[in-house]
């Protein structure tokens, strides 16, 4: 137990250490954004007929904290980020949180939902597939993973949205209708969610379930040929007993393992599906706020918070792994 | 036994050690491609490939105009694909041809540009043509292009909205691709050969630490990073420069992957009896490195290569279907992908979903190339079947 709690110690110290490390990329990356938050903000004040002069400026900046040096500052940001403070958006002039929120959560939850999918067809399926030695459906399978890789996810997107158009009459963008949009969460604003997002859910996770069948079937034809395999076939052990008692708890320690950056893959397609789909969520946002708008404060505090999910998500996994597996615990500790 | 028999028996066993020898003497290259040889799926993808390639190294020649807007052609826009054909009501030709079409403009057709086929008069087309001057490769000049017709322009994919050729601008965009796949792998390649190989030679604490930096480099979001990165590029960079800058980040982000392949590898290699023996004759590390270390794993290096690079090309699409990558006077298949996105081309310019298929087809080519070489590069893979 002892030996437990120093590996779970160990694992949250090397957690919190990794998002230090990110949160310094990513504060270093803002900063190299051209101009700053003052001149921004000022330079929109302009455009609403006020004028501003380059004292103006300096007084901004004095406000907000820039003239004071890097070091300052990052740690300021980065003991403010922990706490879920990002402070104010610099173009929208709002609070972060606050524009993040609940749209943070929806994001998570679409791409958590279709990494979910994934697995649940994945699994099955590529063990079947690793075990069959039939040619046709292996090479089936094969072609509709990849096809799943190389075709991208806005044309699948755009197709589906396209058919429905025309046949339905309906365009299924968006994450929820008219009368719900600004309405208090309620269950029947839930149903309507549901309603919308399977598509989403369904592009991302097509996509995914590609990856994860493949992952799935090379680690399952790996072990399948060990020799444990064997002797418990010998002994007498047949089917779906031998495959999912002997390779199978072997396979699944890489993917429990690699689940973190199966989300992060989730959530680096998430923006473009956004915006096609025209979803108001954290991926749109984050498009908004770098392609049209340069806004570092948003677009750093959003990729802040998808790397904490993904570190946490590590940490989770790594602690899952861990009481499945002793071998892993024991290896670590010392 | 016949005389005639014993012979046929010892022809065959001669035969058989022959076979026997060739495999035990064969090179590393020599048994993966034989093994490759084997597999229809992987050989059908390589064929596709080296098709692609070619066509993309050879574009210039391959394609009737200029891809940019100087080889514009201004009477055609968001024109349909022309299918050049054989046979018409007046009869066959062997040499393939396009009828006329005549634009006109009057009051009858609302003073609105009205297009007319006249299925009397033929285009002929014509085969090693001179046109636009180009550069292949980048520094061989030349202006003879395979195909051109006699008057007018011929367009097999169609015309884009300012008129330029979508067949010409394919090809040279897989061309481009082609060019920031290579570029992104070879920096990623570099990268994880220093820091995989450092990590995993060395071993205890330098390990530990790249090993934690590798892992934060793994856990930031890709895209959203592109995006940050992709915005800092000045609005007034040339295309060559912001071509190479996309390159460097696709390289910059893609090496953990294939750094940490090369840190396990060497983990469980530096622990083998012959890197023993090296060390103890006083062979010095670079030494033990490159004579018996890497060698040792060239051929995963190499499937690893071919399995990431259409993840780059992938990438590439991707960011500049953001609009943050390559931009339209430059042709990348992402730029090509991006032009599909609007309503008005679904419905009305199917045509320019042309460019989409050659993209699937390259990333569903190196995928099934990367996935043969890894079977044939196992040297395990038969005995598994």
């Amino acid at each position: 137990m002892l030996q437990f709690g120093k590996f779970v110690l160990t694992r949250a110290f090397l957690a919190a250490f990794t998002l230090v490390i990110i949160s310094l990329v990513v504060f270093t990356l803002m900063e190299f954004v051209p101009g700053d938050c003052a001149e921004r903000y000022l330079a929109f004040k302009n455009t609403q007929g006020s004028g501003i002069s380059v004292e103006d400026i300096e007084i901004e900046r004095k406000r907000l904290g820039l003239d004071k040096p890097f070091v300052q500052r990052w740690t300021l940001w980065i003991v403010n980020a922990f706490q879920g403070e990002f402070g104010d958006s610099c173009i929208l002039r709002v609070d972060i949180a606050q524009l993040l929120g609940t749209k943070f959560w929806l994001s998570l939850g679409i791409c958590l939902s279709s990494l979910v999918l994934a697995y649940m067809i994945a699994l099955p399926v590529g063990i079947i597939s690793a075990a069959s030695s039939n040619a046709y459906l292996n090479n089936g399978l094969k072609l509709i993973s990849y096809l799943g890789l190389a075709m991208p996810n806005f044309l699948l997107a755009l197709m589906i949205m396209l058919f429905s158009t025309i046949y339905f009459g309906d365009t299924l963008t968006g994450l929820f209708s008219k009368e719900y949009r600004d309405a208090e969460w309620s269950i029947d604003k839930f149903i309507d969610l549901l309603k919308h997002a399977w598509l989403p859910v369904f592009i991302l996770g097509w996509s995914a379930t590609a990856f994860a069948l493949q992952t799935v079937r090379a680690l399952m034809s790996d072990e399948i040929g060990k020799l444990y395999v064997t002797a418990a076939a010998a002994r007498g052990i047949y089917g779906r007993r031998l495959l999912w008692r002997y390779p199978a708890r072997h396979a699944l320690s890489p993917i429990v393992n690699s689940l973190g950056f199966d989300l992060n893959r989730v959530f680096n397609e998430l923006p473009i599906v956004a915006l096609i789909l025209t979803l108001t969520d954290a991926g749109a946002l984050l498009i908004e706020s770098l392609a049209r708008s340069n806004d570092q404060q948003l677009a750093g505090a959003i990729i802040f918070l998808l790397t904490a999910t993904i570190v946490s998500l590590n940490f989770l996994t790594d602690i899952l792994l861990a009481v499945l597996d002793p071998r892993i615990r024991k290896s670590l500790v010392h | 036994m016949t005389e005639q028999n014993q012979l046929d028996i010892l022809q065959n066993s001669l035969q058989d050690q022959k076979t026997k020898e060739a495999y035990f003497t064969a090179s590393q290259g020599q048994l993966v491609w034989a093994r490759f040889k084997k597999q229809r799926a992987a050989m059908i993808a390589a064929t596709v490939l080296v098709i692609l390639i070619i066509s993309g190294v050879l574009a210039p020649f391959l394609s009737p105009y200029d891809p940019t807007i100087a080889g514009r052609d201004k009477d055609y826009l968001n024109g349909a694909p022309n299918i050049p054909m054989f046979c018409d009501k007046n009869g066959c030709s062997i040499r393939p041809f396009l009828h006329t079409i005549e634009r006109k403009r009057n009051l009858a057709t609302n003073f609105r540009w009205v297009e007319k086929v006249n299925e009397d008069e033929r285009r002929y087309m014509q085969f090693f043509v001179t046109g636009s001057d180009y550069k292949l490769l980048g520094f061989v000049p030349g202006n003879i292009h395979l195909f051109g017709i006699n008057e007018g322009f011929v367009h097999l994919f169609g015309t884009d909205a300012s008129g330029k050729d979508i067949f010409s601008r394919t090809l040279h965009a897989i061309w481009t691709s082609l060019q920031v796949g290579t570029l992104g792998v070879f920096i990623a390649f570099v990268l994880a050969l220093l820091i995989g190989g450092v990590s995993g030679y060395y071993g205890g604490w330098i390990d530990s630490i790249l090993q934690m930096l590798t892992d934060a480099v793994r856990t930031i979001p890709a895209i959203p990073l592109f995006m940050a990165i992709a915005a800092f590029i000045p609005q007034e960079w040339t295309a060559e420069m912001r071509f190479f800058f996309i390159s460097l980040i696709l390289g910059l982000i893609g090496w953990p992957t294939l750094a940490r392949r090369v840190r396990t590898h060497l983990l469980t290699e530096r622990n083998q009896e012959y890197v023993l023996a090296a060390q103890l004759c006083g062979a010095s590390s670079s030494h033990v490195i490159r004579r018996h270390l890497l060698p040792s794993f060239t051929s995963y290096i190499i499937v690893d290569l071919v399995i990431s690079f259409p993840y780059m090309v992938l990438s590439e699409t991707a960011l500049s279907f953001i609009g943050l990558g390559l931009k339209d006077p430059v042709n990348s298949l992402g730029v090509m992908l991006q032009k599909v996105t609007s309503a008005d081309v679904l419905l009305n310019y199917q045509w320019y979903f042309i460019p989409v298929i050659f993209f699937i087809t390259l990333v569903m080519a190196f995928v099934f190339v990367g996935d043969g070489l890894r079977d044939a590069a196992d040297p395990y893979s038969d005995n598994k079947k």
